[in-house]
């Protein structure tokens, strides 16, 4: 390649490049910041994501780059700013728990950072190899960061688990990648169909589809690859486990709908296996929620069931459905990083706030605040006139076009199983009486957090048109 | 486009909501949802004193565009069906205001926010001629009516408060799908005057008349959905039992109404048969048990399901003289039960007991109250001079001239209500004075008077002269009526 051709490559990669370089410039002047101005590395943390998305939003479009394995079309820069955005306020969540949990070094940062450069190559990658080049990027960090509670058994534990089960996860879906250039000759999505001249349920290539299928489902945590969520957002610590409920979950569907909506992929009826994923996902996120005492187990388990509604969206498919999939994510990342911010700032003193009984009475102690986290719930369990309605009632029109009613009311009825946890915590803030006083870290970082993702949460309810607009232009395909 | 009136009546609710989360003293929030209320129901007094009786179609419609990448818009409007509902929600809405005024003395604040956004969402059901806005509003009522259960209610509000949140919403989510169905069949489009010129093929019809007789049906409620009305009603504030009774069970029967009768006419009259029997048998089965309720509050909620059965009766009769009565009966229901729950509230507040047990003599102590009582239990047994007797003898006329042996049980319904409606006037109001021994009991006062008697004048002039309502009704019933048979034929 010579230096003509690879300018126009680096230009369209300009907003990873700058992460990547920002990253690794913090990553030097981060050690040499004295101690009690981290302050300093927040505010270029996110002055570095700023200068990727002024990179993103003016440098967009053009053809594919780096032969064939990288794009810059409006579906990345859709989910790229789904990652700035969710970058962002964990950022500033970060700051005061960093804190209190001893684990404010730069390399904390450093880490999101790079983990965001992967996840935004899988939004680009439109080659297996790049994506799998992303994935790696982005899973590395997470594991580091679930582990950063050195001291805690349960962190450490967590970490381990999801190394171990990761790798595994990782090497199936290499595995796909082998049999499809085995198969085709070629790893790029778009070749991979017009390779296949065959039968496309050819056994060979299904076998190739449900290995890479596998590995896929594996970062969204749906079943029956869900069992390292529980204990990763439990043992992580609590603002990355925030993280990962949208990030990286959001990049893996990223993938997701690259890999699944490809002509090769869509034409062998694996939607079958993803129908089935969905509605199995769902239900057992939201039946073992019911159960739960420990506010983040639950809120892990929460997001299973959202995983699994968000796969309704996949298998519906066509322009509505990868539309209904993004707008969901997106809603999905305000909600869930609003009731994580929540649970965040509780974090304070001796004080967890992590079981769900200590919120007893959090209604007549700060009725504000309370009012922010029913919003939140209300509209995770998706009633009118939240975000978190509209997000699902898009997955059901997708659904019920493509003629799959049964399942668009299998759909509702697991989402009002439920529905049942999430007015379970509204009641233990509401309905009882306060065990004991006690003051959430609200600092003017976490407040502008929860206004933003409140706002947001109330904005695309009550006014979807712009955010339905946005996510349609930038479906791909058709 | 003219005057936006309704989008008035159903925002104001909303803007006073929203004024009130900055008010600080109690008194203040008291006095400011006072005011909106008030300002509400003048505004709904507007609204039907323009209304135009002559004609069936839609009036004072506002549309604007809200989501038009799916066809969803903001539109109003109200027909005779609905200018009723607009008009006693807004009544009521005053009312609970009133009812809550002492009753009420902790988060007084958050407890009015939730009644303002209630009361928002309640007109938007009725007014809405937006599928999409409507289930909106219809779902988004769950969160304050939730609240309004289970922070404020009595000893077991938080499983109440559970049960009504997880039936009302189980029974939606099929409704929601239901609505989804519809969309794709009329073409891409939520407005509800298109949908109804649809003509669905009887296979289609029948599988959304079952998915929104759920949603409907637990709304109103119907048995064997009605499971979570008697914990509801016990366990909420006065106020939440008013607007439950008063305006929230009428919404299941005003959904058969809009959507149910002229967009599935062929499936509506082939279960017209199954509808009347189930409705016989509320009216049966409610009035058994409330006869057998010590509780009050019970009994009054019990009843609810026994007239209510009263209005599916006449809906399903599918004749004017039924769906007339059953509109009026949905009016005269909202009056007469929000009465009875206000009353069983306002002796609740002195004695703090709601066991009929208790009770007896309380004619000697609290003569106003006692009088007015007599009232409303005479017109919730439908006697001639009161507003339900017309509602219910258009209901049976309708009933009996649809099905016999239906309309004759539902007669055995109503005088199951003058037993135990009279049985429970007589332990309470009459014999020795043991109330007045036990408890210190105040006649009513001027605040509570203003209360009752907006409510004894619609008892009254229903009663005696039905004319007025009944004209605000007729053209629209009559179309719909006309809508039904012309499409719906038979299978």
């Amino acid at each position: 390649m010579t230096a003509a051709a690879l300018l126009p490559s680096i230009l369209a990669s300009l907003p990873e490049i700058t992460v990547v370089a920002g990253a690794c410039i913090l990553l030097i002047v981060g050690q040499l910041v004295p101690k009690g101005q981290e302050a300093i590395i927040v505010w270029a943390s996110v002055a570095v994501v700023l200068f990727a998305a002024l990179a993103t939003f003016t440098l967009s479009g053009g053809p594919p780059a780096y032969a064939g394995m990288f794009v810059a079309d409006p579906f990345s820069v859709f989910f790229k700013s789904l990652f700035y955005l969710a970058v962002v306020l964990t950022f500033l969540l970060s700051r005061n728990y960093a804190d209190i949990e001893g684990i404010g070094g730069s390399e904390y940062y450093v880490l999101l950072l790079l983990a965001l450069s992967g996840m935004m190559i899988m939004a680009s990658a439109i080659d297996l190899l790049s994506i799998y080049v992303g994935l790696e990027l982005m899973v590395l960090c997470t594991y580091v960061l679930t582990g950063f509670l050195r001291r805690e058994q349960r962190s450490n534990e967590a970490a381990l688990k999801y190394v171990i089960l990761g790798a595994v996860s990782t090497g199936i879906f290499l595995y796909g990648v082998s049999l499809v250039y085995g198969l085709t000759g070629t790893t790029q999505l778009d070749r991979m169909a017009a390779a296949v001249t065959g039968d496309p349920l050819d056994p060979g290539l299904l076998l190739a589809v449900v290995f890479i299928v596998a590995g896929l489902v594996f970062k969204i945590g749906a079943v029956p690859f869900h069992m390292w969520v529980p204990d990763v957002y439990e043992g992580a610590p609590t603002t990355i486990t925030a993280f990962m409920s949208v990030g990286p979950k959001a990049a893996s569907f990223a993938v997701i709908l690259r890999v699944f909506l490809n002509p090769l992929v869509a034409g062998s009826n694996v939607w079958i296996i993803l129908a089935v994923i969905a509605v199995v996902t769902m239900a057992l996120g939201s039946f073992v929620a019911l159960v739960q005492d420990n506010f983040k187990r639950l809120l892990a388990y929460s997001s299973i069931a959202h995983a699994g509604f968000a796969i309704f969206g996949i298998v519906a498919g066509g322009a509505d459905g990868i539309a209904s999939v993004m707008l969901y994510l997106l809603i999905y990342t305000f909600m869930n990083l609003g009731i994580f911010g929540a649970v965040i700032m509780m974090r304070n003193g001796n004080f967890s706030g992590e079981v769900i009984e200590e919120y007893a009475g959090f209604a007549k102690m700060h009725p504000g605040l309370a009012l922010l986290m029913l919003l939140y719930l209300f509209s995770l369990a998706g009633i009118p006139p939240t975000a978190g309605f509209f997000a699902k009632f898009y997955v059901l029109v997708a659904l019920v076009e493509r003629g799959f009613v049964l399942l668009a009311v299998i759909a509702v009825l697991l989402s009002a199983v439920a529905a049942y946890f999430y007015i379970r915590i509204v009641m233990v803030m509401f309905m009882r009486e306060p065990a004991r006083e006690f003051e959430p870290a609200l600092t003017p970082l976490v407040g502008a957090a929860l206004a933003v993702t409140a706002a947001g949460t109330v904005g695309i309810g009550l006014f979807p048109a712009w955010f339905l607009r946005l996510a349609q232009q930038s479906a791909f395909g058709g | 486009m003219a005057f936006p009136l309704l989008s008035l009546i159903v925002l104001v609710p909303a803007a006073g909501a929203a004024v009130v989360m900055f008010l600080r003293s109690d008194d203040l929030v008291r006095w400011a949802a006072l005011t909106v209320t008030l300002l509400d129901l003048a505004l709904a007094i507007v609204m039907l004193a323009g209304f135009d009786t002559g004609t069936s179609g839609m009036q004072f419609v506002e549309r604007r565009p809200w989501v038009p990448a799916l066809g969803i818009t903001f539109a109003l409007g109200v027909d005779g069906i609905s200018a009723l509902f607009v008009f006693l929600t807004a009544l009521l809405g005053w009312i609970s205001v009133l009812a809550s005024w002492i009753a009420i003395d902790r988060k007084v604040k958050q407890f009015t926010i939730s009644l303002l956004a209630m009361q928002a969402l309640m007109l938007g059901v009725f007014s809405a001629l937006d599928l999409f806005l409507f289930y909106v509003c219809w779902e988004a009522m769950l969160i304050p009516m939730y609240l309004i259960i289970g922070v404020w209610g009595g000893d077991g509000r938080v499983y109440a408060a559970f049960k009504f949140f997880l039936y009302t919403l189980a029974g939606s989510l099929l409704f929601l799908v239901g609505i989804i169905v519809l969309y794709f069949e009329g073409g891409r489009t939520f407005d509800i005057l298109a949908l109804m010129a649809l003509d669905l093929p009887f296979e289609v019809q029948s599988w959304l008349f079952f998915a929104f007789l759920v949603a409907f049906a637990v709304k109103v409620p119907m048995v064997p959905f009605h499971t979570w009305l008697p914990d509801a009603h016990v366990q909420a504030p006065t106020a939440g039992s008013i607007i439950l009774a008063g305006v929230l069970l009428k919404m299941g029967a005003y959904g058969f109404l809009r959507f149910s009768l002229p967009m599935l006419p062929e499936a509506s009259v082939y279960y017209s048969t199954l509808m009347m029997a189930l409705s016989a048998l509320a009216i049966v089965y409610g009035g058994l048990l409330a006869l057998a309720q010590d509780d009050l509050k019970k009994l009054v909620a019990y009843s609810s399901i026994s007239h209510m059965g009263f209005v599916t009766l006449g809906i399903f009769a599918l004749n004017p003289l039924g769906l007339q009565g059953s509109i009026l009966q949905m009016f005269n229901h909202g009056v007469t039960t929000g009465a009875l729950f206000l009353f069983v509230g306002l002796i609740y507040e002195r004695t703090h007991t709601r066991s009929i047990a208790d009770y007896g003599g309380l004619m000697k102590v609290a003569p106003v109250y006692t009088g007015f009582l007599a009232l409303f239990v005479l017109s919730s047994m439908a006697l001639p001079g009161t507003n339900a007797f017309v509602g219910e003898l258009l209901v049976l006329s309708g009933g009996f001239a649809a099905n016999l042996a239906l309309g004759a049980i539902a007669v055995l319904g109503a005088l199951l209500g003058a037993a135990y409606l009279l049985g429970m006037y007589r332990r309470v109001a009459l014999g020795p004075a043991n109330v007045g021994a036990r408890f210190k009991v105040r006649d009513v006062n001027g605040r509570e008077m203003a209360a009752i008697l907006p409510l004894a004048v619609f008892v009254l002039w229903v009663g005696l002269y039905p004319k007025p309502f009944l004209a605000i009704i007729d053209s629209s019933a009559m179309h719909l009526l006309q809508q039904l048979h012309d499409k719906g034929s038979g299978p």
